[in-house]
C-alpha cells in the first residue's frame, strides 16, 4: 500500500466518523419519534458556523467550540420539537409522515434561505493545526487524529448513555414499542424532546468537527441529510454501531471517489452505495433480517 | 344535489377549457405565457399525486422526470430528430428509468423513501453537470431557436387534459383501488392478494410519462435547458406544494393548489424579491402542522366539493381526516 493511499484512508474514515456521528443523531431521532428529520443536516451546517463563529470571533481552540455548541443545540432541539413536531405526534401512521415530511422539509428551507442571506461567503476551514506526526512515508495530520478520537470518545460516551442511565434505558424502550413504553409509565413526550434535542447536538458538534477541515456552505444541508441517509440503511437503523460502520464506509468510499475519479463525481456516491445496498441487502449491513 | 352539482362541474371543466382555447386569439400574451407555465406545474403536481396521493408514497424527486424528459428532448432536437420523435423517445426512455429506478427505491418506505427521491433528483444533476459531452454541463444546452409559443402552449394543454382523464381512469379503475389499499396498508394489501411490487413500479411509470412530457414540451418552447431550470428546488418543491395545498389523492386537489400558488408566485414574488425558499419553507411547515389533508378538505371547502359530487375521495379520509379538519 502506497503512502498516498493510507493517507486517503485516514482522511476518509476521519470523514466517516463524522457522518457517523451525525447519522446516528438522526437515527436516534427516528427511532423515537417515528419522524425523519429532513432538518437534520442543515443543524450540522449550523453547528458549523456556530464553532466557527465562537473560533473566529473569541479565539477559541475548536475542541472547545465542539463542547460549547452542544448545549445550545440542546435547547435549540427542545425548541424545535416543541414547536414543530409535538403538534403533530400523535396523529395516526400516514398522517404522521405527510405531515412530518412536510413541516421539517419546511424547516430545512428557511434555515437554509435565512441563513445563506445573512452568509454571503462560503466559511473555508478553521485554520488550526498542530504539528503533524511522520510514521514512516505516511505523515498525518494529529488534528485528525485528535478529532477522530474526540469522535470515538463521544460515540462511546453515547452508547453508555443509552446502555447504563435510566433515561438511555427509557430512549431504548420507546424506540423498541412505543406502546409498550407509554404502558408502562414513560413519559413519551420528554424523553421524545430529550432524544430529539441529543439527536441535535450529535448533528451540531459533528458540525464542528466538519469545519475544521471542509468548507461549509449554507446549501450543504439537505445533501448532507441524503447522505446521513445512505449511512443509516448501511449500517441499518439504530445502532450506534452500525452508524458509525456506514459513516465510515461513506467517508472512505468518498475520499477515494474524489481521489481516483475527481471531485465532481464525490456527490453521487453516497447515492450509488444507498441503491446498491437496498438492492443487495435491504435490512442494512448491521441490521437484523426481518 | 349532487347531479345539478356534477352537471355544472362539467359545464365549468368545458367552459374553462373553451376559454383557454380561445385566449391565445383574443391577443392575451402576457396570460398566455402564464397559464403555459402554470399549466406545466399542474401536470407535475397531477401526475405526483398518482403516487403521491393515491398511493401515499411522497415522490419529492418527481422533477427527475421533467428534467430527463426535458434534456432527453434537447439532446435529441439538436441531433436532427423532429419534435413527435423525440418526446417520444423522451417519453419511453423516462418510463424506462422510472421502471428501473423503481425497484431499490420502493424497498424504502414513508420518510426513507421520500429523502431518497429527494436523493435523486442531485444525483441525476451532478450527472448532467459532469458528463459534459452529452448534456452541456453547467452551461445547460440550447434547442433550435424559434416562437413555438402557441403550438406548445395547446400540447401542455393537451397533456394536462390528458393526465387529468388518466389520474380520473386510475382512480375508477381496480388498479386505483390497489393503489389506494397500499397507501391504507401496505401488508394488508399484499395479504388480499394486490401484486404491490408490481403496482408500485408501474403507478411510477405511469406517474413519470406526463412528466416527461411536459419538461420535452417545456424546454422545446424555452429553447434553453440547464441543470439549474430543471433540477432546481423551485421546480422541484412546486408541483408537490400546489398537490399537499390542495388536497393529494383528489382531482381537484392539485387544481385548486396550482391556481393558488402560481397567484401568490404572480403577486408576491414580483414584489419581494428575497426569502423565496424560506416562504416555501414556512408554507410547507404550516401545511403540515395545521392541514395535511390540503384545502379541499377543510370545513369551507367540505360543501362545496361534496355539491360538486367530489365527495367520495374527500371522504375517502373520513376516518383519518375528518375528525382533525373540523
Amino acid at each position: 500500500m502506497s503512502a498516498d493511499f493510507i493517507q486517503l484512508l485516514v482522511g476518509g474514515i476521519l470523514l466517516g466518523g463524522i457522518y457517523g456521528l451525525a447519522a446516528f443523531g438522526l437515527s436516534i431521532t427516528f427511532g423515537v419519534l417515528n419522524v425523519l428529520n429532513l432538518a437534520h443536516g442543515e443543524f450540522l451546517m449550523l453547528g458549523s458556523l456556530l464553532s466557527y463563529g465562537v473560533f473566529v470571533g473569541l479565539g477559541m481552540n475548536p475542541f472547545i467550540a465542539a463542547i460549547l455548541v452542544i448545549p445550545v443545540f440542546m435547547l435549540l432541539g427542545v425548541g424545535f420539537y416543541l414547536l414543530l413536531l409535538k403538534p403533530i405526534a400523535d396523529k395516526p401512521p400516514h398522517q404522521l409522515l405527510v405531515a412530518s415530511i412536510l413541516v421539517t422539509l419546511g424547516a430545512s428551507l428557511f434555515i437554509e434561505d435565512i441563513t445563506a442571506y445573512f452568509w454571503e461567503r462560503p466559511v473555508t476551514g478553521i485554520s488550526y493545526s498542530l504539528p503533524p506526526m511522520e510514521l514512516g512515508d505516511v505523515v498525518i495530520s494529529s488534528t485528525r487524529l485528535l478529532i477522530l478520537l474526540f469522535i470515538f470518545a463521544l460515540a462511546c460516551a453515547m452508547q453508555l448513555y443509552l446502555k447504563k442511565t435510566f433515561v438511555g434505558k427509557s430512549i431504548r424502550a420507546i424506540v423498541q414499542g412505543r406502546e409498550g413504553a407509554k404502558v408502562v409509565g414513560i413519559p413519551i413526550s420528554r424523553v421524545s424532546a430529550l432524544a430529539f434535542s441529543i439527536g441535535m447536538a450529535l448533528a451540531a458538534s459533528a458540525g464542528a468537527f466538519y469545519v475544521t477541515l471542509f468548507t461549509v456552505t449554507p446549501v450543504m444541508g439537505i445533501p448532507l441529510t441524503i447522505k446521513y441517509l445512505c449511512v443509516v440503511v448501511l449500517g441499518g437503523l439504530g445502532s450506534i454501531v452500525g452508524s458509525v460502520f456506514g459513516g465510515l464506509i461513506l467517508g472512505v468510499a468518498e475520499t477515494l471517489t474524489a481521489y481516483y475519479c475527481g471531485a465532481e463525481w464525490a456527490p453521487t456516491i453516497a447515492f450509488i452505495l444507498l441503491i446498491l445496498i437496498l438492492i443487495v441487502r435491504p435490512e442494512g449491513l448491521f441490521g437484523a433480517k426481518k | 344535489m349532487t347531479r345539478s352539482g356534477k352537471r355544472l362541474l362539467y359545464a365549468v371543466v368545458v367552459l374553462l377549457w373553451a376559454i383557454l382555447t380561445a385566449l391565445p386569439w383574443l391577443g392575451f400574451s402576457y396570460t398566455v405565457v402564464w397559464i403555459f407555465l402554470l399549466a406545466v406545474y399542474f401536470t407535475l403536481a397531477l401526475s405526483y399525486d398518482i403516487v403521491g396521493g393515491y398511493m401515499g408514497y411522497m415522490n419529492l424527486g418527481h422533477s427527475t422526470f421533467f428534467g430527463l424528459g426535458a434534456y432527453i428532448t434537447a439532446i435529441l432536437l439538436n441531433h436532427g430528430f423532429n419534435l413527435f420523435a423525440s418526446l417520444l423517445a423522451a417519453l419511453l426512455l423516462v418510463a424506462l428509468f422510472a421502471a428501473l429506478i423503481s425497484y431499490p427505491l420502493f424497498r424504502l418506505r414513508g420518510a426513507y423513501f421520500a429523502l431518497a427521491t429527494f436523493g435523486l433528483i442531485s444525483l441525476i444533476e451532478v450527472l448532467t453537470v459532469n458528463l459534459r459531452d452529452l448534456t452541456g454541463g453547467s452551461g445547460g444546452i440550447s434547442t433550435p431557436p424559434g416562437n413555438h409559443m402557441l403550438p406548445s402552449y395547446y400540447m401542455v394543454l393537451g397533456v394536462a387534459g390528458a393526465t387529468m382523464v388518466m389520474s380520473h381512469l386510475v382512480a375508477r379503475s381496480k388498479f386505483g383501488l390497489a393503489l389506494f389499499s397500499i397507501r391504507e396498508d401496505e401488508e394488508v394489501a399484499r395479504a388480499f392478494g394486490v401484486p404491490t411490487s408490481l403496482y408500485k413500479g408501474l403507478a411510477l411509470v405511469i406517474s413519470s410519462t406526463p412528466a416527461s412530457l411536459v419538461g420535452g414540451i417545456y424546454v422545446w418552447n424555452m429553447t434553453y435547458v440547464s441543470p439549474e431550470s430543471v433540477f432546481g428546488l423551485e421546480i422541484a418543491l412546486s408541483p408537490i406544494i400546489m398537490a399537499m395545498l390542495g388536497g393529494t389523492g383528489i382531482m381537484i386537489g392539485p387544481l385548486v393548489g396550482a391556481v393558488f400558488i402560481t397567484l401568490v408566485q404572480e403577486f408576491l414574488w414580483t414584489q419581494v424579491p428575497y426569502f423565496h425558499l424560506a416562504m416555501y419553507g414556512v408554507v410547507l411547515a404550516l401545511l403540515g402542522l395545521f392541514m395535511p389533508g390540503g384545502l379541499v378538505r377543510t370545513r369551507w371547502f367540505r360543501p362545496l366539493i361534496q355539491w360538486l359530487g367530489l365527495g367520495e375521495a374527500v371522504d375517502y379520509f373520513k376516518n383519518v381526516d375528518a375528525e382533525r379538519m373540523s
